[in-house]
């Protein structure tokens, strides 16, 4: 069977228009726009199989949108090809259309002046979705979510996590069978979004349905995602397996020590020293991995040594690692 | 027959909003009543001062304001609310949700907002209809009858194709938004016979930006002045401008998702 | 403060630049209603001889002279500012150490009225080949004193528009009562007609409103159409609209902006 998402050698060029500031350049820049070319997406090649929840990471502006945009079919690529579910997304058939969702955390695809399940029937009615199957659907997703209290209410009256649990159901009603969810949890507080999580893992077991998902929140591609893809300024910097990644990108390891005297030596002739908040007594410093060994007899041989332990590397510190290379 | 529970859909969603908003409805009822006050009030100034104009008398040009406001309530009931949700959706980029959906683009922005209460203005359209024609004293054929709901039709339909192409000229201009007001400004021009006009103003109103199309045209289809060939013409270009609004709103999402480029 | 108005010239200059194909929009908005009056009365005229003594020519260069008349005294603050009170938009400007509708707000309305009268000048210079109108009752003096007539009045003007932009505090249909406001105008300013041939009992409030000011009074001077009492008489009631248009921005101003600040938006 081929791959859900199949992603090859997939470019997007913007010409983004340049203009200074002041008067003159106002009035040039009437006659003649100049453009200049940004490189958002650049050959980026990746499969996804059926089933997978994929983290899609990397800092703002690493192409991250672009690519869901054009996975989702609203952005035509300058180069290169894909295909979700066998469907090339930019030609927009109304049959692609009815097995994905686009979920974007910072747009509204409710209307505001009106109880969301008004919003959830005209859904029903653009998705041709047939009355028995709606309700069920609907069952399932309220079971999960809770909807039932905030469908009376008009969208605008609604907490931000209480509109954004509307807004993944709105997106859900016709069962697609491929997610792409760009920033699902932003702005939700902790609860809010572990919530969310909790959701798209249950939905991915019960349906087997395909998630690529953006996040600003670690959290969210720990919990929920075995693989992870990673892009910076528009190319791809890793795809394989969350635990692997320390290993692959920063092969570093984490030493805490704690002296009988807490703090009182320093450490920086050992490794490199790092701030840890998880407990004051102890110093931490990272080291190359073939070097722990090492490190740590010269450590336990110069230093009255209370307690040594040694850890991978925080997952947020090797991604920020692996964006900055 | 989806086609129809679609816009039945859009229709609850509307009223429901309009019943939200209740007393902007009456307020709103009571401005255009006060519209309809000044042009009655206008139409008196004039003929105050003159028995006839550019070949029509009162009871015609009621009847003129009649056809005037059906395509009126279509501006406002329609296209202006669904050109502001047009806009927004450009603005905050939801506008990708409404091409994310398995419908018809252009049918999802045409129908997407309807203004409910607007319909009574319908009503209100065949009244003044029926007194103007009542009022000049015309004697009028089913047959005038029939070609006048038809160019009334296609007129419209003009009108409409010309509001896709503008409100899809925002894909090319960003800040655009302000894109509708063209087409309002000139349907004022609907309000009087164009055979008042001059010259280079007739030919603007009756094939640049056609308002006469919809307005003029089956008023005098009605008032049976219009020759066979000539209600083809106009019915056929009710058909052609559709067509062309539909390649060019194609077009402009071509251009959105960067197909062109 | 002439850094301040020169540094928002700047801005506002550019961004209504950057709105050009707007800025058309409104500019053939506001062209359409006199064509169409001009047309209308023209062809009356033309029929008739004369109507109640306004000839053909009378009525081409009396909509001639009001297009640039109306583009000196109009505003568009109600859409470039209600929006800010609505959304909140306006505490940013709020904080800022500058009166937002009395510096910001009218700076670029005037960047706005520059852009919109060098669009409306080679169009009205075509207007002016089309229907050739006969300037010869126009005089310097008229001119002379139309200027700081139609001064007065976009000040005037403004401050009412602004003043009823400022409701926004209170009500979201501030945008009907500008509808309301908008439709007073037409009544009273001579947009539609020259105000003498509007029924008398119009012609008898028009004298005592503000909205003449903006349109009859200065087209009126322009055409050397009036004796020396009615000059006098528009001045002092330029002079008193200014004043109370003042008195009544700066009330529903401040009052507006307390209530702002208390609701915290």
């Amino acid at each position: 069977m081929s791959p859900t998402i199949n992603v090859q050698q997939l470019s997007k060029t913007y010409q983004v228009p340049e203009r200074e500031g002041g008067f003159g350049a106002a009035v040039r820049s009437f006659f003649k726009r100049k453009y200049k070319d940004v490189k958002a997406v650049q050959q980026v090649d990746f499969k996804i199989e059926q089933g997978e929840i994929v983290g899609f990471l990397g800092p703002n502006g690493a192409g991250k949108t672009t690519t869901l945009k054009m996975l989702s079919g609203l952005l035509h690529p300058t180069g290169g090809k894909a295909e979700v579910l066998g469907f090339t997304p930019w030609e927009l058939k109304p049959e692609y259309l009815r097995v994905m969702t686009l979920v974007m955390g910072q747009r509204n695809r409710l209307s505001w002046d009106i109880p969301a399940a008004d919003s959830f029937l005209l859904n029903q009615a653009i998705y041709r979705i047939p009355d028995d199957e709606y309700k069920q659907t609907y069952k399932e997703l309220d079971e999960l979510l809770e909807l039932e209290p905030l469908m009376k209410k008009p969208v605008r009256n609604l907490s931000l996590g209480e509109r954004m649990k509307c807004e993944i159901a709105a997106g859900l009603l016709h069962r697609p069978k491929v997610l792409f969810l760009d920033e699902p949890t932003i702005g939700l507080d902790i609860t809010g979004q572990a919530r969310i999580r909790e959701f798209l893992r249950e939905y991915n077991k019960r349906t087997g349905a395909t998630i690529l998902l953006t996040s600003h929140y670690m959290a969210d591609v720990t919990a929920l995602c075995e693989r992870i893809i990673i892009i910076h300024h528009g190319n791809l910097k890793y795809d394989g397996g969350i635990n692997d990644l320390s290993r692959r990108i920063a092969p570093f390891k984490l030493i805490g020590v704690r002296l009988a005297e807490p703090n009182s030596h320093d450490l920086s002739k050992y490794g490199e020293p790092v701030q840890n908040e998880e407990d004051a007594e102890k110093q931490y410093i990272q080291v190359k991995a073939e070097d722990v060994t090492r490190v740590t007899s010269k450590l336990l041989a110069d230093l009255p040594v209370h307690d040594i332990t040694i850890a991978d590397p925080p997952i947020e510190d090797v991604i920020e690692q692996a964006f900055n290379q | 027959m989806h086609t129809l529970r679609l816009l039945s859909a859009f229709f609850k969603v509307n009223v429901q909003m309009a019943l939200a908003y209740r007393a902007d409805t009456v307020v709103n009822i009571l401005l255009n009543l006060m519209w309809l006050g000044w042009e009655l009030l206008s139409l008196n100034i004039i003929f105050n001062n003159t028995e006839t104009l550019g070949g029509w008398g009162i009871g015609e040009l009621i009847a003129l304001l009649g056809v005037f406001r059906l395509v009126n309530t279509m501006m406002i009931a329609l296209i202006w609310p669904n050109t502001e949700k047009f806009n927004a959706s450009i603005r905050d980029g939801s506008m990708d949700y409404t091409i994310l959906q398995p419908v018809n683009s252009m049918f999802l922005v045409t129908f997407s907002r309807i203004t409910v209460w607007r319909i009574w203005d319908l009503v209100l359209a065949v009244v003044l209809m029926v007194v103007g024609i009542n009022m000049s004293g015309d004697s009028i054929t089913a047959l005038q009858i029939l070609t006048f709901i038809l160019l009334a039709t296609t007129g419209t339909l003009v009108i409409y194709s010309l509001w896709i192409v503008l409100i899809a000229m925002t894909f090319w201009f960003t800040k655009f938004d302000n894109n509708v007001t063209i087409l309002q400004a000139l349907l004022d021009a609907g309000r009087y016979p164009a055979t008042v006009y001059p010259v280079w103003l007739r030919v603007i109103v009756t094939f640049i930006i056609p308002i006469a199309v919809a307005t003029t045209i089956p008023l005098q289809a009605l008032r049976g002045d219009l020759t066979l060939a000539s209600t083809l013409l106009f019915a056929s270009i009710g058909f052609i401008s559709f067509g062309i609004a539909s390649q060019i709103w194609k077009a402009g999402l071509k251009r959105y998702s960067g197909a062109s480029s | 403060m002439l850094l301040i108005i020169k540094r928002l010239w700047q801005v506002n200059w550019a961004e209504q630049w950057q709105y050009r194909a707007n800025l058309l929009m409104y500019l053939l908005y506001w062209l359409v209603s006199p064509i169409i009056y001009l047309a209308v009365w023209t062809s009356i005229a033309n029929v008739k001889g004369d109507v109640n003594g306004f000839t053909a020519n009378d009525f081409t260069t009396y909509y001639m002279v009001l297009l640039i008349a109306d583009q000196f005294t109009s505003n568009i603050v109600i859409h470039t500012f209600g929006y800010k009170i609505q959304d909140g938009s306006l505490s940013g400007e709020l904080i800022r150490p500058i009166h937002p509708l009395l510096t910001n707000g009218l700076v670029n309305n005037i960047a706005f009225k520059a852009l919109t009268i060098m669009g409306l000048l080679p169009i009205w210079i075509i207007l002016f080949f089309l229907y050739k109108p006969d300037f010869s009752g126009i005089s310097w003096t008229g001119i002379a004193l139309a200027i700081p007539a139609m001064i007065l009045a976009f000040f005037t003007g403004y401050l009412l528009s602004a003043a009823i932009t400022s409701l926004a505090f209170w009500t979201t249909r501030v945008y009907s009562i500008h509808e309301f406001y908008f439709a007073l105008i037409l009544l009273f300013s001579g947009q539609f007609v020259p105000l003498t041939l509007m029924p008398q009992i119009v012609q008898d409030i028009a004298q005592y409103l503000p909205f003449q000011l903006l349109i009859y009074y200065p087209v009126q001077l322009i055409l050397g159409k009036l004796s020396s009492a009615q000059i006098v008489q528009g001045y002092v009631m330029s002079f008193i609209w200014l004043g109370i248009a003042w008195l009544f921005f700066t009330w529903v101003w401040r009052n507006g902006v307390k209530r702002y600040s208390a609701v915290g938006a």
